[in-house]
């Protein structure tokens, strides 16, 4: 890392400062105030004042009591978890595969793989709603569940091999001395190993699926079924915008999900990274 | 592309006992790649079923006679009406300018300035774990949240661009209500969205940057200027190229922010192609010409991720030969 030796007034007004106040300013003043609008009263909203006057909980009220967000975040809650699981499971036995065992054709593989998490869903969309629509799975959790674990199992399978591959060979043969088998090597020694690269593998396609919305929009259309953007996009009607239960709404929505990346905000740069930097 | 995942072997028998492991070396070799494919293959077969699959049925689809019935659809023979409804189609002609122009002008400011802010964030001393956390809460937010927020700012009755713009000396325009300043305002909320993204992928590259190579530009008495362009920019290409590349084939998809911020409008002036693609569907239950817009646009990611492979194709390459 390089430092400079800045004197005098050059030590706090200067480039870094100058630039760092600005990327924050950029970055959390809509987000602040989209959060102070969600307490204004609905005398409040459109006001320029910074803070809410009077803090009022009445935009949560109407969220959650008359548009039933609650429910909207329940069925955004399962189908995340549910891909999420089978992300990791079938994502980890792949991961392994490629990259600690001796197959050929691993390149096309893992080039295929990197295409399709790359590909616009609007590819897909049509089709996958007329197979959908034939089956029965028209506003159902399956109908998100099975192409959100599809979508986002090519970029685990890249960040889950590119962890496996680091780690060192020594325990695995020990462990076949020892007389383990394949899938207890697996379990016993490389999950163990690999439980950073499980983490941001997790919290991508946690994400993914959380912030989802073309599919979720095309398939599961259905308030039973609304996920958390889908239930926020049509919110309101034509003519009016109910701006602060949409803010509640979306805070509500926001909030948790910002706490968790923030918590867990290593693993999260290292998966954005994974491509960039050599695993 | 479907070659990868019928390239698997069929998969039989479970994995051998322990009595067996002390084999000949390439016995062992091979059954362990049998046992890899058997591992791979549950993920591949998902993977290939629920987006190959569907891609080469929306090719199909693309040149049928779909109708709609009750409970399904049916297909009434092949045709190329689809590809001359849609192709001849000045929407269509539109939405592909739209979607290139708009891919190029947001994918070029967001590098240029999430360099700019990985830059600083290099030379910060403390509290750079904390900025890359903030730099992550728009990466982490849902992009229907962003839109509605940005709906928020650009209202003429309730936000404060139109003020902002007055106090600026630009008059107060209704911000959505023209095309021009519909598509910059589109623009600016996608910048503001996913500029952090491309940053925190700088400053990864910047900070794997040798440091000796600066302490003797320094030594040279090179400028900060001449310093980024001459030593900086050209070991970062790689990174910056991968970050465009991301970025480019994720704008080409583009869909939650219009279809919230401004509905495609006004008129068809934010129509992209993924827009275009689900109204002809979902609004018109053209599935055909749907399919066909959705087939284009494919065909078209495809020829950028070609573009995409140049790239990886060494660092990947590298790594299989071990």
């Amino acid at each position: 890392m390089r430092t400079r030796k800045r004197q005098g007034w050059h030590r706090y007004i200067n480039g870094v400062t100058v630039g760092t106040t600005l990327t924050v300013l950029f970055v959390t003043l809509p987000l602040l105030w989209m959060i102070s609008s969600s307490f204004k009263g609905p005398a409040g909203i459109g006001s320029d004042s910074v803070l809410p006057h009077n803090v009022s909980t009445i935009n949560y009220t109407s969220a959650f009591q008359h548009n039933g967000f609650g429910h909207y975040i329940l069925n955004s809650v399962i189908v995340a978890v549910v891909s999420t699981i089978l992300v990791l499971t079938l994502g980890t036995m792949a991961g392994y595969a490629l990259g600690r065992l001796p197959m050929r054709a691993k390149l096309p593989v893992m080039v295929t793989l990197l295409m399709i998490s790359v590909f616009p869903a609007i590819a897909v969309i049509v089709p996958l709603f007329l197979i959908m629509k034939d089956l029965g799975w028209l506003n159902s959790y399956q109908a998100l569940i099975v192409p959100y674990t599809a979508f986002n199992l090519p970029f685990a399978i890249w960040i889950l091999r590119n962890y496996m591959l680091g780690i060192p060979k020594e325990m695995e043969e020990t462990a076949r001395i020892d007389g383990a088998g394949p899938i207890t090597t697996l379990w016993k020694i490389i999950i163990p190993q690999a439980r950073p690269g499980l983490f941001t593998a997790g919290i991508f396609t946690f994400t993914a699926c959380w912030t989802e919305f073309l599919m979720a929009i095309s398939f599961n259309s259905v308030n039973a079924y609304r996920t958390i953007p889908v239930g926020i996009a049509l919110f309101g009607s034509q003519f009016t915008i109910p701006y602060g239960t949409i803010f509640a709404a979306s805070a509500a929505a926001a909030v948790p999900i910002a706490v968790l990346v923030l918590v867990f905000r290593k693993s999260v740069v290292s998966g954005l990274t994974a491509g960039a930097v050599k695993g | 592309m479907a070659t990868s995942v019928s390239a698997a072997p069929p998969t039989r028998g479970g994995p051998a006992g322990a009595s067996e492991v002390v084999g000949r070396p390439d016995a062992h070799r091979k059954r362990m790649a049998r046992l890899g494919w058997m591992f791979t293959s549950p993920a591949l077969l998902f993977i290939g079923l629920v987006t190959l699959f569907p891609i080469g049925f929306s090719v199909l689809l693309s040149f049928e006679n779909v109708n709609v019935t009750a409970n399904g659809f049916s297909l009434n023979g092949l045709t190329t009406a689809n590809y001359s409804l849609v192709l001849g189609n000045s929407t269509w002609h539109y939405a592909l300018g739209f979607t290139v122009g708009y891919t190029i002008i947001t994918v070029l400011a967001e590098v240029v300035i999430g360099t700019l802010i990985a830059l600083v964030l290099e030379r910060m001393v403390r509290g750079r774990g904390w900025m890359m956390a903030l730099l992550l809460i728009p990466w982490s937010l849902v992009t229907v949240i962003s839109a509605e927020l940005w709906k928020y700012i650009y209202d003429p009755t309730y936000g404060f661009a139109d003020g902002l713009l007055h106090t600026l000396g630009l008059g107060s325009p209704v911000i959505l209500g023209s095309n021009v300043s519909a598509i910059i305002a589109l623009m600016v909320a996608d910048v503001w969205k996913t500029t952090p993204f491309v940053s925190i992928i700088v400053l990864a590259g910047l900070v794997m940057l040798p440091g000796e190579i600066y302490e003797a530009a320094e030594v040279d008495g090179a400028t900060g200027w001449t310093t980024f362009w001459k030593i900086t920019f050209p070991l970062l290409r790689p990174t910056i190229a991968l970050a465009v590349l991301f970025r480019v084939l994720q704008a080409f998809g583009l869909f939650d922010l219009p279809f919230v911020l401004t509905q495609g409008g006004p008129g068809t002036a934010t129509t992209s192609l993924a827009v275009l693609g689900y109204q002809a569907t979902f609004n018109d239950y053209k599935y055909g010409p749907g399919a066909a817009v959705a087939t284009t646009t494919a065909l078209l990611v495809v020829l950028g991720c070609f573009a995409f492979l140049k790239v990886f194709r060494s660092q990947v390459g590298e790594e299989d030969a071990g």
